[in-house]
């Protein structure tokens, strides 16, 4: 971002070490580039919030929001307005300090953590070399709005519910920490950009089919970050039936639009985390990194803007996968959720470590053996997506029901 | 403790049990999962109410439902017979009468059904003569004011509206389609309601109001009574002309409401001295009962009655005892209720209970005269002259012929 200011400081005719102007060119930088992102993370919110509600009905055989514009698209708009025009309830035996900050607690966790995601080639808001760490330590900060929220609701449900989400987050935590730390060892940096560079465009390239390990390391991954992000088969935290709503029980209004917002926000995080990290990012097939840094012009510009739509498109699958599984899974007990990160989820990323470590000394001495498990591992996942296809439209024909994605919106 | 630290030997299958949650998982992922991806990929089952429909939702559901009511005025014999029905009033029905000359003999200003009150439980359908109110389909009851669900069957620019005459022997009746005649109605549901009156206007509404007056519009039914009782006179003999005649008193609705098939058989029986009561036909009211007592009183006296007497000769009759010292007027008999007549001729009795009479006691004796017709006011022989006299008093107004 930086360097890209400078850039622009040149061009205009100065020099950005000695012209009295940089500083406050890059405060200006700073204040729209956070608005931008803030807003990006809103909307994708909002319009998640309306797509999980379209798609949730058409799973249930249902046709969902449909009215308020074009195939109900900006039910969301209308539902952020009324949220917004709500009166905003305080409980008075709520700890009034704490519970009025603590939405803020997660917005800003929430928010911190897309200075670290990339969205393409050079679209970043900052590519630290401690990009996975730090996105790792500021999600901990959402943990401290919903501790603060439950506790502070003076409501045994909340309470309940913040535990339970303590619990839960700071267990996975563990495995999910592990797991990425498998894309990076491969990568050997910790640096959201450069981890996708060290991957390719073509799925064979990707950290996911590397290894028996890193396509483990992905599930792992991937249920983590469903429980630390509070959705179903993990929604503990807000188990409706059993906890009313969970730690915002008491919210209404604005604030409890901020979990709302913060809940489908990270949907977009944990997915385009995982593309980052095992799925090659916004790498274009056929087009290495280096020859990307040095296109120039009209041609820069599309490569661009295609590096931009493969990763939202990657991206946007997993946010399917998400709600998808939402719509499948029932909720788990506490029990069950606590058994499978400790029994299961912590000791096999600690073994994938181990198979990483030894598995990069093998390839190293024999590359070949690296080609042809990448490529063995791509055609296993090709076949698994065949087989699932061909066995849903096999669903559908056993029905008697024919293949129909477009009509009833 | 030493049992737990020494080297345990895996059970057999440990393994498996470890890994048996994981392959369960992979299997219920994998089947749950292409179910939940496969009913994206169909069409939705829901249909989209309203405004999605291929066809309107009532033409959808069964026949039988039992929605908005629907009256065919052309085929409603105004026999209110579903207004009496209706267990909470949401119906309701003015009658104005004609003399059936020079306008019809039943004639309805108001029919109307109060849908926002109405609970659709069908008791009024059920007694309707000729299948004209029906439960429509419709069941759309939006509107955005709550007076607007009145549904006004007779249209206040047709008012008053006749009658329907059943043709006699008449099984089946033209019917307007089932639903019509409702959906027009409720398309003026979304019409701006009539706004509400002011203090003012309700009180001058309030001083034009006729309480209790007579109708302009509408029949004098003692006038009318004393027309009938001197055609009745007439053809005292002939008793299918004076069925006739006491037909004209009845509503005319054939409703069957009296407990006779139809108007002619409640009549005929009448004529036939077969029935005392004047009270049986509903439809026609209070009207019809004044009509028919004065034509049958008159038949027994064989005097028209004036007509100025019966009303001054009400207020009087209320109590017996006035009504014996004044013997001027019309008989008790046609004054007072059964419950009071039956009181005042038992004290005619000589209330020995001997059984004389032919009945088995003076109650006996009493009821049969007061309501079973029983003609003959000479049986008391205990009572003799006396209870003769006071019987002929009562019953007829007259003077007890001599024996
Ligand atoms: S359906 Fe029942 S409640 Fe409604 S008008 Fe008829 S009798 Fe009355
Ligand atoms: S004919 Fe039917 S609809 Fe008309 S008053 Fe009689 S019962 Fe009611
Ligand atoms: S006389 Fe009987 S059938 Fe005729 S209108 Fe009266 S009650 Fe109905």
């Amino acid at each position: 971002m930086q360097a890209f200011l400078d850039s622009l400081i040149r061009n205009a005719g100065h020099d950005p070490a000695t012209w009295p102007w940089t500083q406050f060119v890059y405060l200006a930088a700073m204040g729209a580039v956070s608005f931008a992102v803030i807003n990006f993370a809103a909307i994708t919110a909002g319009i998640f919030s309306w797509a999980e509600r379209r798609v949730a009905a058409r799973m249930q055989s249902r046709v969902g929001p449909n009215r308020v514009g074009p195939g109900g698209f900006l039910q969301w708009v209308a539902d952020a307005v009324k949220l917004l025009l709500k009166e905003d309830l305080v409980p008075d035996e709520a700890d009034q300090f704490l519970f009025r900050i603590a939405p803020y607690f997660m917005m800003v966790g929430f928010a911190c953590v897309f200075v670290c995601l990339p969205f393409s080639h050079r679209l970043i808001v900052a590519d630290m070399n401690v990009g996975i760490f730090y996105i790792l330590a500021v999600t901990a900060l959402i943990v401290v709005g919903i501790i603060m929220s439950g506790w502070s609701s003076n409501s045994k449900w909340s309470l309940f519910g913040a535990i339970r989400s303590a619990a839960q987050i700071i267990s996975y935590e563990i495995p999910a920490g592990m797991a990425l730390m498998i894309p990076v060892m491969l990568a050997g940096t910790l640096s959201t950009q450069g981890i996708i560079r060290a991957q390719g465009g073509w799925p064979w390239q990707w950290y996911v089919f590397n290894n028996p390990a890193a396509l483990v390391a992905f599930l792992i991954y991937f249920i983590s970050a469903l429980a630390e992000g509070n959705r179903t088969p993990f929604d503990l935290p807000e188990a409706e039936s059993e906890l009313v709503s969970g730690y915002n029980t008491e919210y209404s209004g604005m604030r409890f639009s901020y979990f709302f917002l913060v809940e489908w926000g990270n949907m977009w995080i944990m997915s385009a985390l995982a593309s980052t990290m095992f799925f090659g990012g916004w790498q274009i097939p056929g087009l290495s990194p280096e020859h990307f840094d040095a296109l120039t012009g009209g041609v820069a510009v599309l490569a661009e803007v295609a590096s931009l739509a493969i990763f939202a498109f990657k991206t946007l699958i997993f946010v399917f996968i998400v709600m998808w599984l939402r719509w499948t899974l029932p909720r788990i007990r506490v029990d069950q959720m606590m058994n499978m990160c400790w029994k299961y989820l912590v000791p096999a990323s600690f073994a994938g470590v181990l198979f990483v470590g030894v598995w990069m000394l093998i390839v190293h001495a024999a590359p070949w053996i690296g080609l042809v498990m990448r490529l063995g591992l791509t055609a296993a996942g090709a076949l698994g997506v065949t087989l699932f296809a061909l066995r849903t439209l096999k669903n559908i024909r056993d029905t008697g029901d024919k293949f129909d994605f477009t009509s009833n919106w | 403790m030493a049992e737990q630290l020494a080297p345990q030997r895996q059970a057999p299958g440990a393994f498996d049990s470890y890994t048996k949650p994981v392959r369960d998982t992979a299997k219920s992922f994998w089947e749950g999962m292409s179910i939940t991806l496969s009913y994206m990929f169909r069409k939705p089952m829901t249909t989209q109410y309203p405004d999605r429909m291929s066809v309107p939702v009532s033409q959808t559901i069964p026949a039988r439902y039992r929605g908005f009511l629907e009256v065919d005025m052309d085929i409603c014999t105004a026999c209110q017979a579903c207004e009496r029905a209706c267990p909470i009033a949401v119906i309701n029905i003015d009658i104005v009468k004609g003399d059936g000359k020079s306008r019809p003999k039943l004639n309805m200003e108001r029919f109307d059904i109060d849908i926002g009150k109405c609970m659709y439980c069908g008791l009024c359908v059920e007694p309707c003569p000729t299948g004209a109110i029906q439960h429509t389909r419709e069941f759309e009851g939006a509107t955005m004011n709550f007076n607007n669900l009145t549904l006004r069957f007779v249209p206040p620019a047709a008012a008053p509206w006749p009658a329907y005459k059943v043709p006699k022997g008449s099984e089946a009746f033209p019917r307007r389609p089932l639903g019509e005649i409702t959906r027009n109605l409720m398309h003026a549901w979304d019409a701006p309601p009539p706004p509400f009156p002011t203090d003012a206007e309700i009180a001058e509404l309030d001083k034009k109001a006729d309480h209790g007056k007579p109708k302009v519009a509408g029949l004098d039914p003692a006038a009318m009574g004393r027309q009938l009782a001197a055609k009745a006179l007439e053809v005292k003999a002939d008793k299918p002309k004076l069925q006739k005649v006491l037909e004209e008193a009845m509503a005319g609705t054939d409703c069957g409401d009296c407990g006779y098939p139809d108007c002619f058989g409640y009549s005929d029986a009448i004529a036939q001295g077969k029935e005392s009561s004047t009270e049986k036909c509903a439809p026609g009211g209070a009207d019809s009962k004044a009509m028919l007592e004065t034509i049958l009183v008159s038949l027994k006296t064989g005097v028209v009655p004036g007509p100025a007497q019966p009303d001054a000769a009400k207020p009087e009759a209320a109590s017996p005892a006035a009504a014996e010292a004044k013997p001027s007027g019309p008989p008790l008999a046609q004054t007072l209720s059964k419950e009071e007549l039956y009181k005042v001729v038992l004290e005619a009795m000589a209330g020995t209970d001997c059984g004389d009479c032919e009945y088995p006691d003076c109650d006996g004796y009493t009821k049969g005269i007061v309501y079973e017709g029983q003609k003959d006011l000479d049986r008391c022989a205990p009572g003799g002259e006396d209870s003769r006299a006071k019987l002929y008093e009562i019953m007829l107004g007259t003077k007890p012929p001599p024996k």
